[in-house]
C-alpha cells in the first residue's frame, strides 16, 4: 500500500512508500488528502502550486503535509490530487515544488472525514532500502 | 527509542521513575494500578511513559517531570504533561505546548434547571448546530483582515468583546482576563493569519464540543457556592482552541526551534522535542508568538460564547444575561510563573501540555470572588459520563507546580473506536441515557464514543486522593454537539 494510517492512541500516524522519494512524499500528500475528504467527491477545477523544504527527506515530509494544510484554509479548498514538480537538493537543504488539484471546499457535496491539525515530528522516519522509501510522522488531530 | 522503564509506587496515587542516566529529575505519574496497567498494556512504539522519561532528560527541568492522570501518549510531551523549567539554563519547547496553542475549555452557568429544558434538548441541540460554526471547511460569521487579525493576537478576548461579542463582565472570569502580555503579532507569519481569516469563531473537530450539562453533585459546598453552583443547575461546557493561526505557529516554529537545539547544542533524545534555551532570541521569539496564538484562543472562545448564547436565546428565549462566564483556562500552554522551589521563589516557565493550571487559594491570578477557595479546574469527560469541576489546592501549588489534568485521557485510538462503536450504537445509547447528541464530522461521535475514553471517576478520584485538586461538582451531559 503506498500509504497507510497507523495506531495512535491520541492521533494518527500516516506511513507512505514510494520506489522514488517523489512518489513517498506525493504518496504521503495523497494520504492527508484522503483522511480529511473522499478525493474522489473533489473536482479537479483548479490548480495551486506549493512548496516545501526540509534539510533532510523527513523534515522534508512533514513541511509539505503542513503546507497542504496550511493552502487547505487559505484558499478554502480541497484536494483531489498532487502531482510533485520538482525536487531538488543543495547540500542539507531540500526543496520540493508540487501541484494541488481541487476546488472550492463545498459541504454539500464533499464526503468530508476527519480534521488534521498539523503534521508533526512525532515518530518521524525517512528511511532508504532497496525497494525504495519509507516516510513517517504523527498528525495531530 | 523505547527504554526498560523502572516505575515504582510510591504511595496510593503516585508512581515515580527514579532519575537515571541522562535525566536532570525523577518523573511522577498520578495513577493508581489500574491506570498504570492499562498504560504499560497499551504501550507500542508510542509510549508516554518514555516520553515523560525524555522531558526529564531537558536541560532546566526542575523537580520532576509530571504526568497527570490522564496521561497517554502524544508526541515529544505525553499528553497530560507538565515541565517547569528554570530561565537560567531551561528550554522552551514546540510539544510542550502542541499545535493547538491554548486549546481550552470554558464553562457557562445558566440560571436555569434540568428540569427547565426536559423535552426541549433536541430543539436546543438544533439551534446551537445552527448558530456554531464546527466541523472541517466550517466558516466563521467574522470576518476579519490580516490587520484586525493583528489587534486580536495583541488584545484576545477583549478584542472581541469590543466587536460585541459578549461583555467584559465575561472577561474578569478569563484565565489571564483573556489576554497574555508578551504577544507580538511580527512573531505569527503571514501564512498563519491568512489561515484564520475564515476561522475566527469556528468550534473545530475532533474533541472539540460544546456540551450542555447539569450539576448533578455537590462535594464541596463553600466552593460550589463561590462558583455560583447549585444541584440540578444548567452549565454549558465549550473546548476549543486557537484554529488554524495556532497550529501554523507550531508548524513555522518547529522549523526555528530544530536549528536553534542544533545550533545551541541542547541534548535531546527525540527529533520532536525540538527546543530553544528560554533566553536564545528563538526562544523569545517563540514564546511571543505563543503568546499571540494564545490570546486568538481567547477570542475565539469568547466569539463562541456569544454565539452559544444566541442559540439558547433561540431555542428557550434565555436572554444572553442569564448565561455567565464561571471560568476559561488552557491546557495546552507555557507560562512564566512564580513557584517556590527548594525553598527559593523562582519565575518559571511552565510547560502544560494537556494539563490545566490549578492554582491553590490566595493566589493573585485567581479571579477575587473564587480567590479564597482556589482556581476553579475545568475536567471534560466524555458525551456519555462525566465532567468535573474542581479547585486548586495549596498541596497541588506545592507538588505540582499548581497543575492538573485536563480530561479522562484517551484510552483507545481514533482507528480502533471507529471500529468498534458504530456512530449509530453510540447515539442510541447516548438517547437511552437520556443525552441528545449531534455532530458535524461523520465520524466523531464513534472516535469520540465514551468507551474510547478511560474512565472519568478513576482518573478523578487519583487526582482528587492525591490532594493534588479537590472535588466540587460532578456535571453530567443533557445536549452534547460534535464538531
Amino acid at each position: 500500500m503506498p500509504w497507510e494510517l497507523l495506531d495512535h492512541q491520541a492521533d494518527v500516524g500516516l506511513q507512505s512508500t514510494g520506489k522514488t522519494l517523489d512518489d513517498a512524499l506525493a504518496d504521503g500528500v495523497r494520504g492527508l488528502l484522503a483522511l480529511m475528504v473522499d478525493p474522489q467527491t473533489v473536482h479537479p477545477r483548479d490548480t495551486i502550486e506549493i512548496e516545501a523544504s526540509g534539510t533532510d527527506p523527513g523534515s522534508l515530509y512533514v513541511d509539505l503535509l503542513n503546507a497542504v494544510l496550511a493552502a487547505k484554509d487559505i484558499h478554502a479548498m480541497f484536494f483531489h490530487d498532487v502531482a510533485v514538480d520538482s525536487l531538488s537538493r543543495e547540500r542539507n537543504e531540500w526543496h520540493l515544488t508540487c501541484r494541488l488539484t481541487g476546488e472550492r471546499i463545498d459541504l454539500a457535496r464533499h464526503d468530508v472525514e476527519s480534521d488534521v491539525k498539523a503534521a508533526t515530528y512525532g515518530g518521524l522516519r525517512a528511511r532508504q532500502d532497496e525497494h525504495g522509501w519509507l516516510l513517517r510522522c504523527v498528525l495531530d488531530l | 527509542m523505547n527504554e526498560r522503564i523502572q516505575l515504582n509506587r510510591t504511595d496510593t496515587y503516585r508512581f515515580e521513575i527514579p532519575q537515571s542516566g541522562e535525566m536532570n529529575v525523577p518523573a511522577r505519574i498520578y495513577s493508581d494500578q489500574a491506570g498504570i496497567d492499562n498504560l504499560s498494556s497499551s504501550e507500542g512504539e508510542w509510549s508516554a511513559l518514555q516520553q515523560l522519561v525524555n522531558v526529564a532528560c531537558l536541560p532546566g527541568i526542575q523537580r520532576a517531570a509530571l504526568a497527570m492522570a490522564d496521561i497517554h501518549p502524544g508526541y515529544g510531551f505525553p499528553i497530560g504533561g507538565v515541565g517547569a523549567f528554570d530561565p537560567a539554563d531551561g528550554v522552551i519547547s514546540v510539544a510542550g505546548v502542541g499545535f493547538d496553542i491554548n486549546c481550552g475549555v470554558r464553562v457557562l452557568r445558566t440560571m436555569l434547571t434540568r428540569n427547565e429544558i426536559a423535552g426541549k434538548e433536541e430543539r436546543l441541540a438544533d439551534k446551537l448546530m445552527e448558530h456554531v460554526p464546527a466541523g472541517l471547511g466550517s466558516t466563521g460569521e467574522l470576518r476579519l483582515n490580516e490587520k484586525e487579525i493583528d489587534r486580536v493576537l495583541e488584545r484576545g478576548a477583549s478584542y472581541a468583546v469590543g466587536l460585541g461579542y459578549g461583555t467584559s463582565d465575561d472577561l474578569g472570569f478569563i484565565e489571564s482576563s483573556g489576554k497574555l502580555d508578551g504577544a507580538d503579532p511580527s512573531t505569527v507569519s503571514k501564512t498563519a493569519k491568512q489561515r484564520q481569516i475564515q476561522q475566527v469563531g469556528t468550534l473545530g473537530s475532533g474533541n472539540h464540543y460544546v456540551e450542555v450539562q447539569y450539576v448533578d453533585e455537590i462535594y464541596d459546598q463553600e466552593a460550589a457556592e463561590a462558583y455560583g453552583l447549585q444541584p440540578g443547575q444548567l452549565t454549558i461546557m465549550l473546548h476549543t482552541g486557537s484554529r488554524a493561526l495556532g497550529h501554523q505557529i507550531g508548524t513555522d516554529y518547529l522549523k526555528t526551534l530544530e536549528q536553534a537545539s542544533k545550533k545551541y547544542k541542547i541534548p535531546i533524545r527525540e527529533r520532536e522535542l525540538v527546543c530553544a534555551p528560554i533566553n536564545s532570541p528563538e526562544g523569545k521569539t517563540y514564546y511571543s508568538a505563543v503568546m499571540a496564538g494564545a490570546n486568538i484562543a481567547f477570542a475565539n472562545r469568547q466569539v463562541l460564547t456569544h454565539l452559544i448564547r444566541e442559540g439558547f436565546e433561540d431555542a428557550l428565549g434565555v436572554g444572553h444575561d442569564d448565561i455567565e462566564t464561571l471560568y476559561e483556562i488552557g491546557h495546552n500552554t507555557v507560562k512564566f510563573e512564580e513557584h517556590e522551589v527548594d525553598g527559593q521563589l523562582k519565575n518559571l516557565l511552565v510547560h502544560r501540555k494537556g494539563a490545566t493550571r490549578a492554582f491553590g487559594p490566595g493566589r493573585l491570578e485567581i479571579p477575587p470572588r473564587y480567590r479564597h477557595v482556589g482556581q476553579p479546574v475545568l475536567v471534560g469527560g466524555t458525551m456519555g459520563t462525566s465532567s468535573y469541576i474542581l479547585r486548586g489546592t495549596d498541596f497541588g501549588m506545592d507538588e505540582t507546580f499548581g497543575s492538573a489534568l485536563h480530561g479522562a485521557g484517551r484510552a483507545m485510538s481514533r482507528r480502533a473506536a471507529k471500529k468498534q462503536y458504530p456512530a449509530k450504537d453510540v447515539v442510541n445509547r447516548m438517547r437511552q441515557l437520556g443525552i441528545t447528541v449531534r455532530a458535524h464530522g461523520k465520524h466523531a461521535i464513534s472516535e469520540e464514543a465514551p468507551g474510547a475514553y478511560k474512565d472519568i471517576e478513576s482518573v478523578i478520584d487519583v487526582m482528587h486522593g492525591s490532594g493534588v485538586v479537590q472535588k466540587i461538582a460532578r456535571v453530567k451531559p443533557l445536549v452534547c454537539l460534535k464538531g
